[in-house]
């Protein structure tokens, strides 16, 4: 029998890969911090969470209202879309303002022109790629 | 010639809008032909098998090529590939240029693309049939290889390597399933997870949410910066294109075309590696190179060949040993997936009729590509001033149907989705690379299983050094590639020094 021999019984064959791998994230995970625990250091004493993580221009609004909004709409789209089972409402209607409230925010300028693009852009495309993905192709959309 | 009697009008009609809207994608700086394929991925849910092939394939043809458009025009690379064609490009472009340097590249990609395919065609069956022969111990080491090079390769050895990992223990995750010779147990989770995780979690909204919602995040940080006028993207009254530019100029494109194939092969390794390797060759080799970085076609033919011949180098091991060459084909696994073809070393002798076709739609595409951006490369310009506000509200409602849908309406998928966008955004903060994340993402069933099932037949872990003279030989390469990733390590650091003494 040599060191290198090996029983792996069937009832826990489920945990033995995982646990090497496990094993070995975590020591990469140690490596990681020793290499990098003294300039991440350095750099957080000098200018903070915002020089460590490169957010100099951090648009906190957007970025935030991104993950609000992308959040609101999916909780939305499901519950609209458990009103109307199988029709793919729930996409439907919810894409409309979803688009429209998005676009609102990443624009620059609010001028009649760039809001009309908006307001057209959110009508057509959830109209457009529901005919064509729930209707035509018969997907399953929320 | 079978195969073609299979193909409607309807196959080129959507090689031709795979490779526009490709084109469109790989054309906005922020949009990569990785995100193209995985928005449009929806589209393909309803079409067979062939159809979704040429959807899919035109799709990354056009968006590697698109990315050259703001490279030559803004000095912005559309996709990471063409950051090259940006230091010849655009001093072209400048001088008013801009639409010869666009020519150039456009025949420079047709001759990459179509070389690459002719490798792939030839190369792919013949590894297929080497691999046939392999047992689980050589799968594994094979996998492991794949894994050896992407760390080596990537820009940070040790965030390479510990992403892979990371992208392996998160496909860990859920059911050691019976259908693959497991015991059917639930690890690495806690019980509350159980009903939503129990199978994991489903590749494609994991690369969606990588790659659809993760960027739009990083875009979102910074404020979605406005796009640049189309004013400045004038091209009339320019220098004119013409086929002499190419004289003397073979050498150079096969040899970028190879580099291009041949990083294709490399797994997780992306499209730049490939690009910057071809520019610095030319200008290593070339009679002239003092021209180069001041507006040289010949920067432009080697980054663009280079690029395009990314895409049938990638298919290679994707299509013969079932590993992704880059992050786009990797989500062409997941479409396979779904249309149930299994890669790996079966699937060319298993499905000839489906090889020649992807083969030829893959040739079509380089060639439509070619027509389309020949043509109009006028009116596509203008695709990069197009308003990300517009674009970016579109993109994540696509995700959603293509995460959606993928299970057939499980709103856990969108939830994936979810997580791993703004996974994706944290991990570009710290330093995580997705690339060697995905690859460890799609091969660590497969490396567990292997590593399992060869450990359980023969109850030794020396099997692995000693089952064959092809596991040998892989044990060579895999040494080889981490001496390759200490050497390159090595002279980084001494580069860095002899820089910082001058």
């Amino acid at each position: 029998m040599s060191m290198f021999e090996i029983t792996i019984p069937f009832d826990q064959s489920h945990l033995f890969f995982p646990r090497i791998i496990t094993w070995l994230l975590g020591g990469l995970f140690v490596l990681v911090l020793m290499k990098y625990a003294r300039p991440i250091m350095s750099k957080y004493r000098s200018g903070g969470m915002t020089e460590l993580l490169d957010l100099e221009e951090f648009h906190k609004f957007k970025f935030f209202g991104t993950i609000v909004l992308v959040a609101l709409y999916f909780i939305m789209m499901d519950v609209v879309g458990s009103w109307f089972p199988n029709m793919g409402f729930g996409f439907l209607f919810v894409s409309m303002p979803f688009i429209f409230l998005m676009g609102m925010m990443y624009v620059h300028e609010i001028t009649k022109a760039t809001v009309t693009k908006i307001v057209i852009v959110s009508l057509v495309s959830p109209l457009l790629a529901w005919f064509v993905l729930a209707r035509l192709f018969d997907i399953t959309l929320p | 010639m079978e195969f073609l009697s299979a193909l409607s009008p309807l196959f080129f009609l959507l090689i031709a809008f795979g490779v526009l809207v490709g084109i469109i994608f790989g054309s906005i700086p922020g949009m990569t032909a990785t995100m193209a394929v995985a928005v449009c991925l929806p589209l393909t849910y309803a079409l067979d098998l062939t159809n979704g092939l040429a959807l899919l394939l035109g799709l990354y043809v056009g968006g590697i090529t698109g990315g050259m458009v703001p490279a030559i025009l803004l000095k912005i690379p559309g996709t990471p590939s063409s950051i090259t064609t940006t230091f010849d490009g655009y001093p072209m472009a400048k001088n008013g240029e801009g639409e010869r340097a666009l020519k150039i590249g456009i025949v420079a990609s047709l001759f990459g693309g179509v070389f690459s395919a002719i490798l792939l065609f030839l190369f792919a069956p013949v590894l297929s049939d080497f691999a046939i022969k392999f047992s689980y111990v050589e799968k594994f080491l094979i996998i492991f290889l794949a894994l050896t090079v992407i760390a080596s390769l990537s820009g940070n050895m040790l965030m390479g390597i510990f992403s892979g990992i990371l992208g392996v223990w998160l496909s860990l995750i859920g059911t050691y399933d019976i259908s693959d010779g497991g015991n059917g147990e639930i690890r690495l989770m806690f019980d509350f997870m159980e009903p939503y995780l129990e199978s994991g979690f489903s590749l494609l909204p994991v690369l969606i949410g990588l790659f659809g919602l993760g960027t739009v995040l990083i875009e979102a940080e910074k404020g979605v910066k406005k796009e640049i006028s189309s004013q400045s993207l004038k091209m009339s009254g320019q220098a004119q294109f013409s086929m002499s530019v190419f004289k003397g100029k073979l050498t150079n494109l096969i040899r970028s075309s190879s580099i291009g194939t041949f990083v294709g092969m490399l797994p997780g390794v992306g499209g730049s590696a490939a690009s910057v390797l071809a520019y610095t060759q030319e200008k290593n080799f070339s009679r002239d190179s003092s021209q180069m970085g001041k507006g040289a076609p010949q920067g432009i033919v080697a980054s663009e060949s280079s690029n395009n011949g990314l895409t049938g180098g990638a298919l290679i091991p994707l299509l013969s040993l079932g590993i992704p060459g880059d992050s786009t084909t990797a989500i062409l696994i997941g479409a396979f997936t779904l249309q149930g073809i299994q890669v790996g070393p079966l699937f060319i002798g298993d499905n000839l009729d489906t090889w020649y076709t992807m083969v030829f739609a893959l040739l079509v595409a380089n060639f439509v590509m070619f027509a389309i951006m020949f043509f109009a490369i006028k009116h596509i310009a203008k695709v990069v001033a197009v308003p990300k506000y517009i674009l970016y509200p579109i993109i994540i409602m696509m995700c959603v149907v293509g995460a959606y849908a993928i299970n057939y309406g499980i709103m856990f998928d969108v939830w994936t989705l979810f997580m791993f966008g703004i996974f994706g955004y944290v991990a570009h903060k710290v330093g995580i690379e997705i690339p060697p994340l995905i690859i460890g993402f799609i091969l660590g069933g497969s490396a567990e299983i292997y590593f399992v099932k060869s450990l359980e037949s023969y109850g030794d872990f020396m099997i692995f050094f000693t089952k064959s003279p092809i596991a040998m030989f892989l044990w060579g390469l895999i040494f080889m590639s981490i001496a390759f990733s200490i050497y390159l390590h090595i002279k980084g650091r001494r580069q860095q020094s002899s820089e910082a003494e001058t």
